[in-house]
C-alpha cells in the first residue's frame, strides 16, 4: 500500500518536521523514527527541546548532543520489538556552537572567538542561532551516514523564515561586501584592535557610534577579524545545507493542528517551503476531534432526566469541535494541494510514552484512519 | 480585571505555543479598555491576529485606534529601527544619509540583539509616552509576547546588552528598559497555560526561567480551556451503554486532567484564573467576548 509517509520514507534519508509550537511536532518526529526502526530502517531522531516525559520515554535524560540508542528493554516495556536500532539526540545549542568553533577555527583564533562577547551573544541569544545550529547538526549527522533515516525536529519557530534563512543569515554576517570593505585594511595590516573609524569615513562611523558606542564597534570589528577565519567553512556549509534541504532525498513533514488559528500559519509555511523548492511529503494534521456517531445521538435522545441534558451538552460540544476540525481540514486540503494530508486523531491523553508514539504511528503509516465520513461532511 | 493585575501598567502575556496567548492578551486588553484605562495591545513582529479576533482592519506597525480606549500595534523591526534611529539622531536627513547606507545597515543588522532591543524599545517607549497635559498616553500596555523560548530570549535582551555592550546610546536604553521590566510595581507577567501535561510543565519551567534569567516575577497564571467536572463516578458506574459510557469517561478524563493541572499550577503560589473552554463555532469577536466575561466574572 502506498501512503504519503511510506513513500516519503522509501525515497528520503532525511525527514524534517516543521511547524509552529504546540502542535505535537516533536511527537511526530519521534513517531517517524520509531516507525522506521519498526519497519527495519535504522533511525535517528534529533530534537531540540522535547517535553520531559517524551525525552524520558526515548531514554534522553539530559541535553548534551549525545547519541543515545533506545534500549531494547524500553521497547519491550511498550510491547515493541523494532527490527532496526533507533537512536535519539537532544541538541545543546551553546555546546554545538562551541564545538563548531573548536573544530573549524585555527588554533590561535579559537580562544579569542570563544571569549568574545559578541560570539557569546551569537551562540546563545541571537535569534536564528538555534535554527542555524540545528541545520549544522543535520548536515553533520547526515555526513556520518550512520543512520539510514535521519529525522530532524526543528525549533518551534515564530517565523518560518528564521529556519530556512538561518544558514544564509550567518553567511551574510560573515561574508558581506560591506564587512570586507570595512575590514580589508585591517586584515592587510594583520592586527587587531584597529581603529575602525579611521576606515569607513568618519561621518558614517561617528553616526553609528552614537548608537552603539565606539567601543562596541571596536569589539565587533575584533570579532569579525577573528571569525573571518571561519568564513570559508561557513560559506561552504551554508551552500551544502541548502542543497541538502532541496535534495530529492530530503522531505519535509509539516505538522499542524486542525484549529482555525493554526491553519494560516501552516499554509504560509507550506507556501514558503514550496517557493524554496523544498519537498513537502505531507501535512500532518494532529489531534483531530472524532465525530459523534449517529448511534450515540440516538441513544442519548432516548434517555431522560439531568444525565441526558449533560450528555446532550457533551455531544453538542464534541460535534462542534469535530465540525470545526472538518472545516479546517477541508480548507487546508484546498490551500496545500496537491500535498497530501495525513490525519491523526486526538487521543484521550497526551502522547508521551512509546506506546502512544506507536499508536500515533499507525495513523501516520496508514494502518489506521480517522473516520473520514465526518471529515468530509 | 484580576486583582493581581489591577495596578500594573505593563502586562506581558506569554506561555507555550498554542495555549491561547493572543486570545487571553486580547481579552485582557478589551477588559482593560472597558474599565476606562487607555490600553495599547502590542503584537511582536508576527502575523497579526489581535485585530482579526476583534473583527477590525489590520493595524500594522502604526499605533491604531480600534475602539474606545483601545489601540493596537504590530511592532516590526524595520519601522521600529527607523523610529529608534530618529529618536537618537533627531534628524530625518541624517537618518536617510546614514541609515540608508549599506555598510551601516549591515552593521545594524548584526549587532547582536539590536533588532529585539528596538522592538522592545518601541513598546516600552509607548509605556513612558506622555500627552501634552503630562498624563500618560496609555494607562496600560499589553504585550502579546512570543512563546516560551523566544520570550525568554526577547525579554532578556536588555539585560544581555547591559552585560555585553559598552556604554553608548544602546546600552543606556537597554538599562532603562531592563529597569522597567523588572519593576514589579509596573510590570506583571501573565503565564497562559492549558490543562494538559506538557503545557503545565512548561509553565512551571517558564516561571522559573523568567525569575532566574530575566528577574521577572509572574503575577498571574491563566489556565485556559478548563473543563469543569460534569459526570460523577456514580453516573459512570451505573451506565449500561458502552457508547455513552465512553463519552462520559472521555469527558471525565479531561476534567480530571483539568483539575490535576490546576493543582500543579497552584504550587507556584500565584493566583490561577480559570477560563473554561469556550465552545463557539467561529473563533472571533464573540469568542473573545465570552473570554472577557469569564475573566471579569472572577472579580466578583
Amino acid at each position: 500500500m502506498s501512503t504519503p509517509i511510506r513513500d516519503a520514507m522509501a525515497s528520503a534519508d532525511v525527514l524534517i518536521t516543521v511547524g509552529s509550537g504546540g502542535v505535537g511536532k516533536t511527537t511526530v518526529a519521534a513517531t517517524l523514527a520509531l516507525r522506521a526502526a519498526m519497519e527495519g530502517t535504522g533511525s535517528m531522531v534529533c530534537t531540540i527541546d522535547p517535553a520531559k516525559r517524551l525525552a524520558n520515554a526515548l531514554g534522553l535524560e539530559a541535553l548534551g548532543n549525545k547519541e543515545a540508542r533506545i534500549p531494547a528493554e524500553t521497547f519491550a516495556a511498550a510491547g515493541l520489538s523494532p527490527r532496526a536500532p533507533m537512536y535519539a539526540m537532544m541538541l545543546d545549542i551553546k555546546r554545538s556552537w562551541d564545538e563548531l568553533v573548536e573544530r573549524r577555527a585555527p588554533a590561535d583564533k579559537r580562544e579569542k572567538i570563544l571569549n568574545n562577547r559578541f560570539y557569546q551573544a551569537l551562540s546563545t541569544a541571537l535569534a536564528g542561532s538555534q535554527e542555524y545550529i540545528a541545520m549544522e547538526k543535520m548536515w553533520e549527522l547526515h555526513g556520518q551516514a550512520k543512520y539510514p533515516l535521519l529525522v530532524v525536529d526543528t525549533p518551534p519557530t515564530a517565523h518560518a523564515l528564521d529556519f530556512l534563512d538561518a544558514p544564509n543569515r550567518i553567511l551574510d554576517f560573515l561574508d558581506n561586501d560591506a564587512a570586507k570593505w570595512l575590514l580589508t585594511p585591517a586584515l592587510a595590516a594583520g592586527k587587531f584592535g584597529l581603529k575602525l573609524f579611521n576606515l569607513g569615513g568618519s561621518y558614517v562611523a561617528k553616526t553609528i557610534a552614537r548608537f552603539t558606542g565606539t567601543e562596541t564597534l571596536q569589539q565587533l570589528a575584533d570579532f569579525m577579524l577573528n571569525i573571518t577565519s571561519l568564513t570559508e567553512s561557513f560559506r561552504e556549509r551554508a551552500h551544502q545545507t541548502r542543497s541538502l534541504l532541496q535534495a530529492p532525498t530530503t522531505a519535509f513533514v509539516l505538522v499542524t493542528g486542525p484549529m482555525p488559528e493554526r491553519l494560516d500559519e501552516a499554509v504560509y509555511f507550506h507556501t514558503l517551503l514550496q517557493q524554496n523548492k523544498m519537498r513537502v511529503a505531507a501535512v500532518v494534521v494532529n489531534r483531530i476531534h472524532a465525530p459523534v456517531p449517529a448511534a450515540l445521538w440516538d441513544e442519548v435522545a432516548r434517555m431522560s432526566g439531568p444525565l441526558q441534558a449533560k450528555l446532550e451538552q457533551t455531544l453538542k460540544e464534541n460535534d462542534l469541535l469535530a465540525t470545526q476540525d472538518a472545516k479546517g481540514i477541508e480548507r487546508l486540503r484546498e490551500l496545500c494541494a496537491p500535498t497530501p494530508l495525513v490525519l491523526v486523531p486526538r487521543f484521550e491523553l497526551d502522547v508521551h510514552d512509546l506506546k502512544g508514539v506507536w499508536e500515533t504511528s499507525r495513523y501516520l503509516w496508514g494502518d489506521a484512519q480517522v473516520d473520514a465520513a465526518k471529515a468530509t461532511r | 480585571m484580576n486583582p493581581a493585575l489591577l495596578d500594573k501598567r505593563l502586562l506581558i502575556v506569554t506561555g507555550k505555543g498554542g495555549v491561547g496567548k493572543t486570545t487571553i492578551a486580547t481579552a485582557l486588553a478589551l477588559e482593560s479598555a472597558r474599565s476606562g484605562k487607555r490600553t495599547l495591545i502590542c503584537e511582536v513582529n508576527t502575523k497579526e491576529r489581535v485585530t482579526q479576533l476583534l473583527g477590525k482592519p489590520e493595524a500594522g506597525p502604526t499605533v491604531t485606534s480600534l475602539e474606545e480606549n483601545l489601540w493596537a500595534v504590530n511592532v516590526r523591526p524595520e519601522e521600529a529601527m527607523r523610529e529608534y534611529a530618529l529618536m537618537v539622531l533627531k534628524f530625518e536627513s541624517i537618518y536617510s544619509a546614514v541609515f540608508e547606507n549599506r555598510v551601516v545597515r549591515y552593521f545594524l543588522r548584526f549587532i547582536p540583539s539590536l533588532q529585539e532591543l528596538v522592538l522592545l524599545g518601541k513598546i516600552l517607549f509607548h509605556l513612558k509616552e506622555k500627552r501634552p497635559d503630562g498624563s500618560f498616553r496609555f494607562d496600560r500596555v499589553i504585550i502579546d509576547a512570543p512563546a516560551t523560548g523566544h520570550a525568554i530570549t526577547f525579554l532578556s535582551v536588555p539585560q544581555v546588552i547591559v552585560d555585553t555592550v559598552p556604554p553608548g546610546a544602546m546600552s543606556t536604553d537597554a538599562q532603562w528598559m531592563r529597569d522597567l521590566l523588572v519593576d514589579a510595581k509596573t510590570t506583571a507577567v501573565v503565564l497562559v497555560s492549558l490543562p494538559e501535561e506538557l503545557p503545565v510543565n512548561e509553565t512551571l519551567e517558564l516561571h522559573q526561567a523568567l525569575k532566574d534569567r530575566v528577574k521577572l516575577t509572574s503575577q498571574l497564571v491563566v489556565l485556559n480551556g478548563f473543563i469543569p467536572t460534569r459526570f460523577t463516578d456514580a453516573e459512570l458506574a451505573a451506565e449500561q451503554s458502552s457508547l455513552v459510557f465512553d463519552t462520559m469517561r472521555a469527558h471525565q478524563a479531561r476534567s480530571k486532567l483539568s483539575l490535576a493541572s490546576l493543582q500543579t499550577l497552584e504550587k507556584l503560589g500565584l493566583p490561577v484564573q480559570l477560563v473554561p473552554r469556550i465552545f463557539n463555532g467561529e473563533f472571533g469577536r464573540s469568542a473573545i467576548e465570552q473570554v472577557v466575561a469569564k475573566l471579569s466574572g472572577a472579580d466578583a
